[in-house]
C-alpha cells in the first residue's frame, strides 16, 4: 500500500481481520467438534443444548480398537470391579469387551489393520506418482514432443473419470488376475488417478526452472541425467512436495475405489470407520475418534509442508 | 449337479492342502453390523476353545452389507469362509454359485428338523419348495415395536385418550389403533412425536418398514410362482396400507427422512417418540440403562393386525452359508456341523443370539428370558418375505425409486405409486424371462 | 510416439556427445507414464465399451449375449436418469459457485496485512484434509434436527436440512463448500500475489474506484488460475459420490455416480451400467474439453 493510509482503509482493514476469523471460526468448529466428540463419553455425544464442557476421556479410543458386545444388563459390582480401568469405561457405555475365552485376549476392531492398509497405500502410491509425474513433467518441458498439447490433454482427461466409470472394468479386469482386495491392486489405482495431477502441476514447476542451469552444467561436462538429477531436481523439489501433499490427501481419503475394491486383507479406513458406528444405537464418538486418528498423519504431513505447500502453489501459478 | 461336483471336488483339494499344512487356518465369517454379530463373536469363541480353530465375525453396516458381499462373490474372493447372508440373497447366490449347496449337509444331519419351519423355508430353500438348501438357518428375525410404557400408562394420558378416540390406550392391536395413538402423542411444541418408522431407501429398510402395513393389510407382493403383481401390490389393500404408512410418516420426529434401525432405537432413548419399528435383534439396546434411560419404562409389542384381521411381519434375519470360493471349506463345514448342535444353539439363545432352532424357541427358558422374547415367538410364525429372485436387486430399486417420494416427498397418490411399482416390476421379471 | 526430437540445447555441447542421448531420455521419462496410463484407464474402457452393448452381469456365470444398441436406448429413454443428470448439474453448478465466491472472497480478504497469515491460511486448508466419506457422515450428526449443533447455534429450531427434499442437496452442497473452498483461497492466493504493485500504485494515482481496480486489474490478473480453480473444482464436483452417497438417500440427491454405483455394484447390471458409464465419460470429455478451450482464450488475452 501506498503511504498514507486514510482512516477508511484502517477500517477496512479491521473489517478484513474480523471476518476473516469468523471464517476461520467457522472452518474449525466442525473440526473442533470432532476433537470434543472424540474425548466424551456416549451418553454426552448427543445432547441439546451440546456438551461444550466436560471432562474428557479415552473411552471412545478404547471402543476404537476392540471389538464389542452390547449388553442387556448392567454388568454385575464383581465382574465390573475385577475390569480394569479401560473396561470398565466400555461397561460404563452399556458394552461389554469381547475376548477369547481361552486365553483372554482381547479382539480387535481391525481399525489398526486399517489404519496400516490406508499407510501403505497411500504412501506408495503418492512416492509413484510423484516420482513418475516429475519425469514425466520434465520430459514435457524440456524436450519436443509432438502433439504436445493433446498428449496433455490426454493426461489430464485420466482424472476426469468419475472413478465408479473406470471401477466397473477395473472389477472384472481385478477379478482374472487376483489384484482385488490386494494392497497392489489399490496402489496401481491410486498411482493412476494421481499420476495425471502430478504431471500437470509438476510441468508448471518445471517450466519455471530456468533452462541456463542445466545448460551450464552440461558445460561443466555433467550428462543429462546428471543434470537432471543435481541440477534441476533439488530445484523442483518444493513443487514435488507441493504435489505430494494434493496426491497424498487423495490417495488416503479416497472411498469409491476402497468400497468396491477392498473387501477386508486390503481395506483401508475410510470405507471401514463409518462400519464403528454401532449396532443397535449410534456412538459418534468412536466415529469421531476414528477420523480425529486418521487426520493425524495427512495433518502432519501437510503441516510439515506448509510452506513448500504455500510457496509451490503460488510459484507454480504465477507462470500460468 | 455339477456345482456339487464341483463343490466336493474343491472340497477335498482344499482338505488335503489344509491336511498338508497342518495349521488350522483362521476362519472368518461375513456379517452385517449389529448386535447379533458381536453374540456371534462371542459364541465362536467357545468354538475355538473347543477346537482350537479361532474364528473371526467380521462385519460391514447394513447400508453396504450387500454391496460387498456381492462385490467379494462376484470378485471370487476367498477373503471370507462363511456369511451370515439376507434371505433374498439365495437366488443370487445360489444361481451364481457363490454358495456350497447344503442339501447333502441337510439330510445328514437332519437340519431341516432342527431348526422351526419358517426358518427353513425362508433362510435355506432355493427355488421354493424344491428342497434344495444353501444355508443353516442362524439367526430369525423380524420387525416388532418398542413403546414408551410410562406414557401409555400415564392415567391423565389414558383418560385423555379415551376421551377423544373412545377406547382404552393400550398397545395397538390393529395399524388404525397405532395411527390413532401415534397422532395422540405427537405434539412437536412438546418435543414429543408420535412413532419412528423406517425410510431410508437405501437397500431393504424402507422397503421392509412399508411391508409391515401391507401385509399385515393382507396385501401380497405379488405370487411367487408365476411371478405376477399386477392386482398383488397395487391391490386395493395394499394401497390403503401404503396410505397408513404415509400417514405415519406424519407423525414421526423431524428429519425423520433416512432412518433405519438405529435412527429408530435413539428415538426411544432419547424419549423422542411414544412407538418405534424395530427388528427384534436391534432391541438388547433397549433393555440396558446405560444405554437406554428409559430402558426400566420400555415395552414391546407384535406387529399390529389389519383391518381384516391379517397380521404378518416383515421377516429379516439370515442363514449362514459357505462361500464357494473359500479355502477353508471342509473346515466351515465342520463348523456349522458345531454350530446346529443342541448345547451350541442354546448358548446362541442365551448369549442373545436369535436362534432358529425349534427346541429353544419353544421352550419357556427362551420366551421368558427377555421382555421381547415372547413377542419374538410368536411373529415368527407369521413372517412373509420380499422376493429371493436373484434380481432381488432391481427390484428393490424401483420400490425405493417409487415409495419413497410418495412418503416422504408427498408427489402423486398410493394408487399411481403402486400402479407405477407393478408396472416396473412387471417389465424386470420379463426382462429376466420369469413367469411365462 | 513421434520421432521427431528438437534438442533445445546446444547439439555440439559435449553433453549430447556423452551418456544417454535425449531422444532415449525422453522416451524413458514419457513412454512408463503414458503406457501406465493407457493400461490401466483407457484399456479398461475398451474392455468395458464390449460390455456396454450385452446384457453382461458379472453375478452370473450366464453368457454375455450381444444386444446391440438396446442398453443405451433403455438408458436414455429412463425418466430416473436424465434426474440424475439434471441434480448432478445442479449440485455442480451450486457446489463450485459456492466454493469460488467463497475461496476468492477469503483470498481478497488475506491478500491484505493480516496477522499470522501464515498459520491462518494453513488451519483453512484443514477441512480439505479431512476424508469425504468420513466427515460426511459426521456432518450427519451436525445437521440433526433433534441433536445436531448446527440447528442449535444458528437457532434454526428442528429445521430439517437433509429430510426436506428441496434442502437436502444444498446441505451435500454447503459441506463441499466448506471441505474445498479452502483450495479454491489457496490457489486464488497464490494468483493475487503475482499482481504487480505497481498496478495498483497506478490505480491510486489515478484515483480509480475500488470497483474499477477489482474488474480492471485484479480478476483478470486471477482469471486464468482462477479457472484453473473450476476446471479442477468441476471436474471433482461432477464425479462426487462419498459424501452424497453418505449424507443422504433422498431422491433429489441421486447424483450420476450414485445412480451408476447402484446400478454396477449392488443391481450387477455390468452392461447396462457401462453403457451408463460411457454416456458419462462422453459428458466429462466435452465438459473438460469447453473449459480447457475457454482456459485458452482466457490466458491469450
Amino acid at each position: 500500500m501506498a503511504g498514507v493510509r486514510t482512516s477508511r482503509e484502517k477500517w477496512g482493514n479491521r473489517i478484513a481481520i474480523a471476518t476473516v476469523f469468523v471464517a476461520l471460526i467457522i472452518m474449525l468448529t466442525p473440526i473442533y467438534w470432532i476433537t470434543a466428540t472424540a474425548f466424551k463419553p456416549r451418553n454426552l455425544a448427543t445432547t441439546i443444548p451440546p456438551t461444550v464442557v466436560f471432562t474428557p476421556e479415552v473411552s471412545p479410543f478404547v471402543k476404537l480398537f476392540t471389538k464389542r458386545s452390547q449388553l442387556r444388563d448392567q454388568p454385575t459390582q464383581k465382574e465390573y470391579d475385577a475390569a480394569p480401568w479401560w473396561e470398565q469405561m466400555v461397561f460404563d457405555g452399556g458394552e461389554k469387551v469381547v475376548r477369547n475365552r481361552k486365553t483372554g485376549e482381547v479382539r480387535p476392531s481391525g481399525y489398526a489393520d486399517r489404519f496400516k492398509n490406508s499407510l501403505i497405500i497411500a504412501i506408495t502410491s503418492t512416492l509413484l506418482a510423484v516420482s513418475m509425474g516429475t519425469l514425466t513433467a520434465y520430459g514435457f518441458s524440456r524436450f519436443k514432443v509432438r502433439g504436445e498439447d493433446d498428449w496433455m490433454f490426454f493426461i489430464l482427461s485420466t482424472r476426469m473419470l468419475p472413478p465408479v466409470v473406470v471401477a466397473i472394468p477395473m472389477f472384472l479386469m481385478y477379478r482374472v488376475v487376483g489384484l482385488n482386495d490386494t494392497h497392489l491392486g489399490l496402489i496401481i489405482l491410486y498411482t493412476a488417478f494421481n499420476l495425471s495431477f502430478a504431471v500437470w502441476i509438476m510441468k508448471g514447476f518445471i517450466d519455471e526452472i530456468p533452462k541456463e542451469y542445466e545448460e551450464a552444467a552440461l558445460v561443466d561436462g555433467y550428462t543429462r541425467m546428471q543434470a537432471f538429477f543435481k541440477v534441476v531436481l533439488p530445484e523442483a523439489l518444493t513443487g514435488m512436495a507441493a504435489t505430494a501433499v494434493f496426491c497424498f490427501i487423495t490417495a488416503w481419503n479416497e472411498y469409491a475405489f476402497a468400497l468396491i475394491m477392498t473387501t477386508r486383507k486390503a481395506q483401508t479406513s475410510p470405507p471401514f470407520i463409518p462400519s464403528q458406528i454401532g449396532s443397535g444405537l449410534p456412538d459418534w464418538t468412536v466415529i469421531a475418534a476414528g477420523t480425529f486418528l486418521f487426520l493425524i498423519p495427512v495433518a502432519v504431513f501437510t503441516f510439515l509442508l506448509r510452506n513448500h505447500l504455500l510457496r509451490g502453489m503460488s510459484f507454480g501459478a504465477i507462470r500460468k | 449337479m455339477r456345482t456339487t461336483l464341483n463343490g466336493m471336488l474343491a472340497g477335498v483339494a482344499f482338505g488335503a492342502i489344509s491336511a498338508s499344512s497342518a495349521l488350522a487356518e483362521d476362519l472368518v465369517i461375513f456379517w452385517a453390523e449389529w448386535d447379533p454379530a458381536n453374540y456371534l463373536q462371542e459364541l465362536v469363541n467357545e468354538y475355538e476353545e473347543e477346537t482350537g480353530i479361532s474364528v473371526t465375525v467380521e462385519t460391514t453396516p447394513w447400508s453396504d452389507f450387500q454391496t460387498k458381499a456381492f462385490t467379494e462373490f462376484n470378485a471370487r474372493g476367498s477373503a471370507y469362509d462363511m456369511i451370515v447372508g439376507d434371505s433374498q440373497w439365495l437366488g443370487a447366490a445360489s444361481e451364481g454359485s457363490h454358495y456350497v449347496e447344503m442339501t447333502d449337509f441337510f439330510a445328514k444331519h437332519g437340519v431341516a428338523d432342527i431348526m422351526a419351519p419358517a426358518t427353513v423355508k425362508y433362510y435355506a430353500e432355493y427355488p421354493g419348495n424344491s428342497k434344495r438348501y444353501w444355508a443353516i438357518p442362524a439367526e430369525g428375525d423380524a420387525v416388532g415395536w418398542s413403546y414408551r410404557k410410562d406414557w401409555f400408562e400415564d392415567p391423565a394420558e389414558m383418560a385423555a385418550f379415551k376421551t377423544k378416540y373412545g377406547y382404552d390406550l393400550a398397545p395397538p392391536a390393529t395399524w388404525a389403533q397405532m395411527t390413532d395413538i401415534a397422532e395422540f402423542f405427537h405434539r412437536p411444541d412438546e418435543d414429543r412425536y408420535g412413532i419412528a418408522i423406517y425410510t431410508d431407501n437405501s437397500y431393504d429398510a424402507m422397503v421392509m418398514g412399508v411391508e409391515n402395513a401391507l401385509f399385515s393389510y393382507g396385501a401380497e407382493l405379488g405370487d411367487f410362482e408365476t411371478y405376477e403383481v399386477e392386482g398383488f401390490v397395487n391391490s386395493d389393500k395394499a394401497v390403503a396400507a401404503l396410505e397408513n404408512y404415509k400417514k405415519l410418516y406424519g407423525f414421526t420426529p423431524p428429519g425423520w427422512a433416512k432412518t433405519f434401525f438405529v435412527e429408530n432405537n435413539q428415538a426411544i432413548t432419547e424419549g423422542l417418540v411414544a412407538m418405534s419399528m424395530n427388528y427384534f435383534a436391534f432391541f438388547p439396546a433397549l433393555l440396558n440403562e446405560a444405554t437406554n434411560p428409559h430402558a426400566a419404562n420400555t415395552g414391546f409389542f407384535a406387529n399390529p393386525a389389519g383391518p381384516d384381521g391379517d397380521q404378518y411381519a416383515a421377516l429379516g434375519g439370515q442363514g449362514i452359508s459357505v462361500i464357494k470360493y473359500s479355502e477353508n471349506q471342509e473346515e466351515s463345514m465342520k463348523f456349522l456341523e458345531w454350530f446346529i448342535k443342541d448345547e451350541t444353539q442354546k448358548r446362541w439363545a442365551e448369549l442373545g443370539g436369535y436362534t432358529a432352532s425349534a427346541a429353544v424357541l419353544e421352550s419357556e427358558e427362551f420366551r421368558t428370558a427377555t421382555p421381547y422374547n415372547e413377542a419374538f415367538y410368536q411373529t415368527m410364525f407369521k413372517v412373509k418375505d420380499f422376493w429371493a429372485v436373484p434380481e432381488f436387486a432391481e427390484l428393490l430399486t424401483s420400490a425405493n425409486q417409487r415409495l419413497y417420494p410418495f412418503i416422504i416427498g408427498d408427489e402423486g397418490t398410493a394408487k399411481e405409486t403402486l400402479g407405477a411399482l407393478a408396472a416396473d416390476w412387471t417389465a424386470t421379471f420379463k426382462k429376466y424371462g420369469r413367469g411365462q | 510416439m513421434p520421432s521427431e526430437v528438437m534438442i533445445r540445447l546446444d547439439p555440439k555441447s559435449r553433453a549430447a556427445a556423452k551418456g544417454l542421448n535425449d531422444l532415449t531420455i525422453r522416451n524413458l521419462f514419457i513412454i512408463p507414464t503414458i503406457v501406465f496410463l493407457i493400461v490401466f484407464n483407457i484399456f479398461p474402457l475398451l474392455y468395458s465399451l464390449g460390455y456396454s452393448f450385452t446384457d453382461f452381469r458379472a453375478s452370473t456365470n450366464a453368457p454375455a449375449n450381444f444386444v446391440g444398441l438396446q442398453n443405451y436406448r433403455d438408458l436414455l429413454n429412463d425418466p430416473f436418469i436424465w434426474k440424475n443428470f439434471s441434480i448432478t448439474a445442479k449440485y455442480v453448478l451450486i457446489s463450485v459457485t459456492g466454493q469460488v465466491i467463497v475461496g476468492f472472497g477469503l483470498a481478497m480478504l488475506l491478500n491484505r496485512s493480516i496477522p499470522a497469515k501464515g498459520l491462518i491460511t494453513t488451519l483453512m486448508l484443514l477441512p480439505m484434509m479431512l476424508s469425504m466419506a468420513v466427515v460426511g457422515l459426521f456432518w450427519k450428526l451436525l445437521y440433526d434436527p433433534n441433536f445436531g449443533i448446527i440447528n442449535y447455534f444458528l437457532g434454526l429450531g428442528k429445521f430439517e436440512w437433509l429430510a426436506d427434499p428441496d434442502m437436502a442437496l444444498y446441505a451435500i452442497a454447503i459441506v463441499d463448500i466448506w471441505m474445498w473452498a479452502p483450495f479454491v483461497m489457496l490457489l486464488s492466493l497464490a494468483g493475487l500475489s503475482a499482481v504487480p504493485k505497481h498496478l495498483y500504485e497506478a490505480a491510486e494515482i489515478d484515483r480509480a474506484g475500488s470497483f474499477y481496480t477489482f474488474f480492471r486489474i485484479t480478476l483478470p490478473l486471477v482469471a486464468p488460475i482462477l479457472m484453473i480453480a473450476i476446471i479442477f473444482r468441476t471436474m471433482e464436483a461432477f464425479k462426487t459420490f462419498d459424501l452424497a452417497y453418505v449424507l443422504s438417500s433422498q431422491p433429489n440427491t441421486e447424483l450420476i455416480a450414485i445412480r451408476l454405483y447402484k446400478m454396477a455394484f449392488q443391481e450387477w447390471q455390468t452392461g447396462m451400467s457401462s453403457a451408463f458409464a460411457y454416456i458419462v465419460l462422453i459428458m466429462v470429455v466435452a465438459i473438460t474439453n469447453i473449459y480447457v478451450k475457454y482456459l485458452n482464450k482466457v490466458k491469450a488475452r
